[in-house]
């Protein structure tokens, strides 16, 4: 029943061909999400991503088969369970893809969690390797000079780092090329989320979840603005022949937090037979609006980026947020994924409900961790929802 | 006046040289009940037990300091001003804690003197100087009741009042006879009937809890106090040397090293982890090997308040009891 974008089959190319570059990788970083990549392209550093890679195994329903591989060294289930999942994966030396090829430094940043700083950490124990911690001070209210010299300034001892490391110099004319391939990535991909505005829909946030691994893996090269424009083509072809990703859309929703990797598909079934279009959401957005600004202190630029990452700020900001993707795509109603792995993601919800100017509904489940979900609960408070929408 | 706070990587002395008296906000031991609706129930008690207080108006406070910590407390913050009449300032301590973010640091101190000022506490050099003297009296003499024998009700009670009440209430106890030795490792624990629990089964305790020695571990700075600039440098050192806490990074393992040697003359470990603490628990199963292949016998005690039964914990040390002093 769900129409497959063309699209899906060329981001599996693409992704493929970015993990058999990791084997042959001199250099290899795990980072986090929401780590300025940039200079490791700017580097021919290759990036893994165990977010990625975490959602992928969670996506192939084996979240629990390799988090028990973590459980059961002593790693509490309460835990986040991308950090579980791929600490099973080291530990069980496999995955679905073979495993993230082995890193030669770890590089995270706190930006999105202080769980990765943990994570981290117990990764560089296991592989005896460097872990460089990039902190980013949380903007409850407003961004401070003072975050954004501390920030730069560990930018800075984070190239000296790298060069010390590689035995390369950082080319300031790589960077800054770098930095304007994310940038046409990044507004490539806006234009695929922003097709979702026309009505009917020719995207759901399920297929912006499915094709969003380019944005977050390859911001920097080249890849994700030829992927990205494509597939906008696609979906603009979808819009002039009339075709909707909903057939007889009639509800348009938000979708907040992490996807619920395991549940993808069953969930774009629910929406669509019942004629719910799931238009956008917080997550696949948070790298639309990842836009370096100022050219000419580009470390500053990168500095202030990423201290601003969707949940490095207060609920104010993220209620902003939120009431700009509800005007801009037209949304009746939101879906708030309440993420028991994802705490900063999701404690401020119940507040976020007050905040927003739509109505919105509360489902508790976990991102990988399908232990923690209950279809039939779901289910009812989603029919309960969209009855009161209708 | 009161002012609240939640970590201990929060510099009292301000809040006391600003004329404003230090509060520690811990969770008591109530059910959470209107908290729920504010905070989701994988947030730890700590956490929702202090909003419930909160929300109860059990605290009169004129502000509350968020110290940068954990995940939850971050996200509390927010969830606390709009459901409080208490003004809230977040103080972003580094989380990377080494040299190089100690300018980071002092800015950061020197903005929560601006907001204390704001909220009507006027920080000066001499006031300054006397509470850094008065903290390290303190911290000193609370160093050298718990090297002779813990006192839990003790530190609770010292951390909600100013300096001068609490260093009345010090006095030095009686030295134990030889019991086995357990170090108990963890966040925050409250509960006294827990401590009690050690004690009536037969322990004695020596601890690496936020609620413990953590509230005095400092290593002190050498620095002439001259003016409030140097006030808040002296802060920033004495802080970034404080006990390690798993919220924060530090280079070379400085809080594993730390609890190995704390654990040296104990019979064994006792992780006391507060359920829902991710950063205590990412540490656990490593540290766990670390202090086994010390030789150290380790346990792990999860706890949630309201404790659903006392006696099963007790249970539960009796028999490390049992395994630790054979």
């Amino acid at each position: 029943m769900l129409k497959k974008l063309r699209s899906n089959e060329r981001m599996r190319q693409l992704m493929a061909g970015y993990y058999m570059m990791g084997h042959s990788a001199r250099n290899v970083a795990w980072v986090t999400s929401g780590a300025p990549v940039e200079i490791l392209y700017a580097m021919d550093i290759y990036p893994a991503y165990p977010e990625n890679h975490a959602a992928l195994i969670g996506a192939a329903k084996l979240g629990p088969n390799y988090s028990e591989y973590a459980e059961k060294i002593g790693f509490s289930r309460d835990l986040c369970s991308y950090a579980r999942c791929d600490i099973g994966c080291v530990l069980a030396q496999s995955s679905p893809i073979g495993g993230l090829p082995k890193p030669t430094f770890l590089f995270a940043c706190n930006n999105i969690c202080n769980t990765v700083v943990k994570w981290y950490e117990v990764l560089s124990r296991i592989f005896k390797v460097p872990l460089f911690v990039l902190d980013t001070p949380f903007v409850r209210k407003d961004v401070k000079e003072s975050y954004i010299i501390y920030v730069r300034d560990q930018l800075v001892e984070f190239m000296d780092f790298l060069e010390k490391l590689t035995g390369e110099k950082l080319d300031d004319g790589k960077l800054q090329k770098t930095l304007m391939m994310a940038l046409a990535g990044v507004k490539a991909y806006k234009n695929v989320l922003l097709t979702a505005r026309n009505k009917p829909s020719p995207l759901t946030c399920f297929d912006a979840f499915i094709n969003m691994a380019p944005i977050v893996c390859l911001r920097g090269t080249e890849y994700p603005i030829s992927f990205y424009s494509e597939m906008k083509s696609e979906l603009d072809e979808r819009i002039k022949n009339g075709v909707a990703a909903v057939d007889d859309e009639r509800i348009r929703l938000l979708w907040d937090n992490i996807p619920i990797w395991y549940q993808l598909r069953w969930l774009g079934e629910f929406f669509a037979s019942r004629k719910a279009c799931v238009v956008a959401d917080t997550y696949t957005n948070a790298w639309s609006w990842m836009i370096v600004k100022d050219k000419s202190d580009i470390l500053g630029s990168i500095a202030e980026t990423y201290i601003y990452i969707y949940l490095n700020v207060g609920l104010e900001r993220m209620a902003e947020a939120i009431n700009d993707l509800i005007d801009v795509y037209d949304v009746d109603g939101v879906v708030i994924h309440s993420n028991r792995s994802c705490k900063p993601y999701s404690f401020g919800q119940y507040e976020l409900q007050k905040m927003i100017s739509v109505p919105s509904v509360v489902i508790e489940a976990d991102m990988v961790d399908s232990r923690a979900f209950s279809q039939a609960q779901i289910e009812t408070r989603l029919e309960a929802f969209l009855e009161m929408l209708t | 006046m009161r002012v609240g706070y939640f970590c201990t990587f929060t510099p009292k002395e301000l809040i006391e040289a600003a004329g404003f008296s230090p509060f520690r906000i811990l969770a008591k031991e109530s059910i959470t009940g209107i908290a729920n609706a504010h905070i989701q129930s994988y947030s730890c008690s700590q956490a929702r037990g202090s909003l419930e207080r909160a929300l109860r108006a059990e605290l009169q406070l004129e502000g509350v300091i968020f110290t940068r910590s954990c995940d939850t407390l971050m996200r509390l913050a927010d969830i606390w001003e709009r459901n409080t009449k208490m003004r809230v300032y977040n103080f972003e301590f580094p989380t990377r804690v080494d040299e190089k973010s100690k300018d980071f640091l002092i800015s950061e101190i020197r903005d929560l003197a601006t907001t204390l000022k704001l909220w009507g506490g006027d920080i000066t050099l001499q006031s300054l100087k006397e509470s850094i003297e008065l903290y390290k009296e303190l911290e000193k003499k609370l160093e050298e009741l718990f090297s002779i024998k813990p006192d839990y009700e003790l530190i609770l009670r010292v951390q909600e009042m100013s300096v001068k009440e609490a260093l009345k209430m010090i006095k030095v106890p009686q030295k134990e006879r030889d019991k086995p030795k357990v170090l108990i490792t963890g966040s925050v624990c409250p509960f006294l009937n827990v401590f009690k629990l050690f004690e009536e089964v037969g322990f004695a305790i020596k601890d690496d809890l936020c609620t413990g020695t953590r509230f005095f571990s400092f290593k002190y700075p050498e620095i002439d106090i001259n003016s409030i600039e140097d006030g808040f440098r002296y802060l920033a050192e004495k802080y970034l040397y404080k006990a390690e806490c798993p919220t924060k990074h530090y280079e070379r393992e400085r809080r594993f090293r730390r609890i190995l040697e704390l654990s040296k003359d104990c019979n064994g470990v006792i992780f006391l982890l507060m359920k829902f603490c991710d950063p205590h628990f990412f540490d656990y199963p490593q540290l766990k090997e670390e202090l086994e292949e010390m030789g150290k016998k380790t346990m792990l005690l999860e706890i949630e308040f309201p404790a659903v039964s006392l006696e099963q914990l007790r249970t539960r040390l009796e028999a490390f009891y049992e395994v630790i002093s054979c």
